[in-house]
């Protein structure tokens, strides 16, 4: 696998404030990388130093395997906070312009207004258009130089459930094509929903980085509830129960490793007892977020 | 690769209204003014015929060869501010809008995006003197009695000074962009200039006089001298003065550079 990204030591301080803090990470060809931290952990100011727009205090990075310059910038895909065009000039106008900075040839233009459905709006100007189709032609624009590399950041703020949608099957459609993505969010579900790996910062510092299908891996939680009066007691025989937790109206019950939902299942149906509602629970990455924040 | 930058530069302006309006205004109100000298001249005559005296009009060679080139180079100087202003409007927009940001992520080179904005000031400069060259040429023909080839030929060297007084203007007005950002207090400040200047000097001409030449503004403005006093005194500079040339070079010069050390070493 050919490492498209790697960063070293990467920091940046505003005066005294620290805003990235000696930051290490590699993201892989193929990768959908998610960027998880609070507002203000440094996910954007890192994204502006890899895109060449924040000067880093220290630290470098590579782009597959290059010093970064402004060629290497128009390779890849970028939309950084917010979508940013010249208000005046039409979508069509400012997609021609950014074709022009990217040196790359204007018949893009049709196909990558196509897949984000603004070719109607195309001649309209960019400040008639609604928040949505801002973000939309923000993505059409990253797409047009048919960039390996996709950078999104907060691709879905302040979109209606509609528009977060259209957004993550763009997402997921991008990258199924074989694109590496960098894709930083504070939407947890969207983050489990779209990447294959993440990692997560906090107050500049990198706290952890993996797999996302690690997440669901470790003790299982099953929640639990039968028409018996003694249901508590019975759960607490079981040799698997680590703890039981009432909540909901439903036992939460935490397995020891090794343990599963079938077994508990089958103790119980040998105890005579019939649940009449039993779900095995794997963690969310919400859930392992919050652990991992207040860990640190 | 400049014709490139320029383009783009162009693109960005071209479907712009403002820049339509106030270029649009400056050819005009050059051009106008250039062309109704005359008349300039027919009302100051009347007026003077109030107070009981008479001047003859023709007698005052303001179009022809070789005054003309002179007259006209410095009279349109007086409306480079309003090429300045759209400079400041055109680059503090790229703030306002954040344009420079994603120009930069889009894989533009800082160094490239100022170079695009310098090119279009140079090519504003250059319209500007061959527009005025030519209504120069026009009335100069319009209006000499007795054409003399070798007067039509004469003072030129005016025109390359011209065009370095308009382009370090412009170039002092991208570099107050980018040091501000903002375009009403880059504006304020550009309009300012020549009136801060002043103050400086009248309150140091005493101690350091040699340092007046020195001075941005002055020597800008040192490239043309007014040439009206010769119909007065009979005497003027009728030659561009190296020294302004050498300064007014130097401060073009670093006012491109500042702007982009600048821009090199902020965050966007």
């Amino acid at each position: 696998m050919k490492t498209v990204l790697s960063i070293k030591g990467l920091t940046k301080d505003y005066g005294r404030l620290r805003a990235v803090n000696q930051l290490n990470l590699e993201v892989q060809q193929g990768q959908v990388f998610g960027m998880l931290g609070p507002n203000g952990s440094g996910k954007t100011t890192t994204l502006g130093m890899l895109m060449g727009v924040t000067n880093p205090t220290a630290g470098e990075f590579t782009w597959f395997g290059e010093s970064p310059t402004h060629t290497l910038r128009k390779k890849i895909g970028a939309v950084l906070e917010h979508p940013i065009f010249y208000p005046y000039l039409t979508g069509q106008k400012n997609l021609e312009l950014n074709a022009m900075v990217k040196e790359c040839p204007a018949d893009n233009i049709p196909k990558v207004l196509d897949l984000v459905e603004l070719s109607g709006r195309k001649d309209d100007k960019y400040k008639t258009y609604s928040l949505g189709m801002k973000q939309r032609l923000a993505i059409a624009s990253a797409l047009l130089n048919e960039p390996t590399v996709l950078i999104l950041d907060e691709p879905t703020n302040g979109l209606d459930p509609m528009g977060i949608a259209e957004i993550r099957e763009l997402t997921k459609k991008i990258a199924a094509s074989g694109k590496t993505i960098i894709l930083a969010s504070h939407l947890l579900d969207e983050v489990q929903k779209v990447c294959t790996h993440f990692a997560v910062l906090k107050k500049g510092n990198l706290i952890h980085t993996g797999p996302v299908d690690d997440v669901g891996r470790g003790a299982e939680t099953v929640e639990v509830q039968a028409d018996v009066a003694n249901l508590s007691e019975l759960l607490m025989d079981f040799s698997g129960t680590a703890s039981i937790n009432r909540e909901n109206g439903y036992f939460q019950v935490t397995l020891r490793d090794e343990f599963h939902g079938k077994d508990l299942n089958r103790f119980l149906f040998d105890k005579g007892v019939v649940a009449s509602h039993l779900v095995t629970k794997k963690k969310s990455l919400e859930k392992m977020f919050l652990e991992i924040l207040s860990e640190h | 690769m400049l014709l490139h930058l320029l383009k783009i530069d162009l693109k960005k302006l071209t479907s712009y209204r403002t820049f339509w309006v106030v270029c649009g205004l400056y050819f005009i109100t050059i051009g106008f003014s250039t062309a109704s000298g005359m008349e300039f001249l027919k009302w100051l005559a009347s007026l003077i015929e109030g107070f009981g005296q008479k001047i003859n009009i023709d007698r005052i060679p303001l179009y022809h060869f070789p005054d003309v080139w002179l007259n006209l180079v410095w009279w349109s100087g007086f409306f480079k501010m309003l090429l300045g202003i759209m400079t400041v409007i055109s680059i503090t927009n790229e703030y306002t809008y954040r344009t420079l940001r994603q120009n930069v992520i889009d894989g533009l080179s800082r160094w490239e995006f100022l170079l695009s904005k310098i090119l279009t000031n140079f090519l504003l400069s250059l319209l500007s003197v061959v527009l005025i060259f030519l209504i120069a040429l026009i009335t100069g023909f319009i209006y000499t009695p007795e054409i003399n080839w070798s007067y039509v030929f004469t003072d030129l060297e005016f025109y390359p000074a011209y065009l370095l007084e308009v382009f370090s203007f412009l170039s002092y007005a991208l570099m107050l962009g980018i040091l501000i950002q903002r375009s009403g207090l880059t504006i304020i400040l550009l309009l300012l200039s020549y009136l801060l200047e002043f103050i400086i000097k009248t309150n140091i001409d005493d101690y350091i006089p040699w340092i007046l030449p020195f001075f941005p503004m002055e020597s800008i403005s040192a490239l043309i001298k007014m040439p009206l006093y010769r119909y007065a005194f009979q005497e003027i500079q009728d030659y561009v003065d190296p020294l302004s040339v050498a300064v007014a070079f130097a401060w073009m010069i670093a006012f491109n550079y500042l702007s982009y050390l600048k821009l090199k070493r902020s965050d966007l």
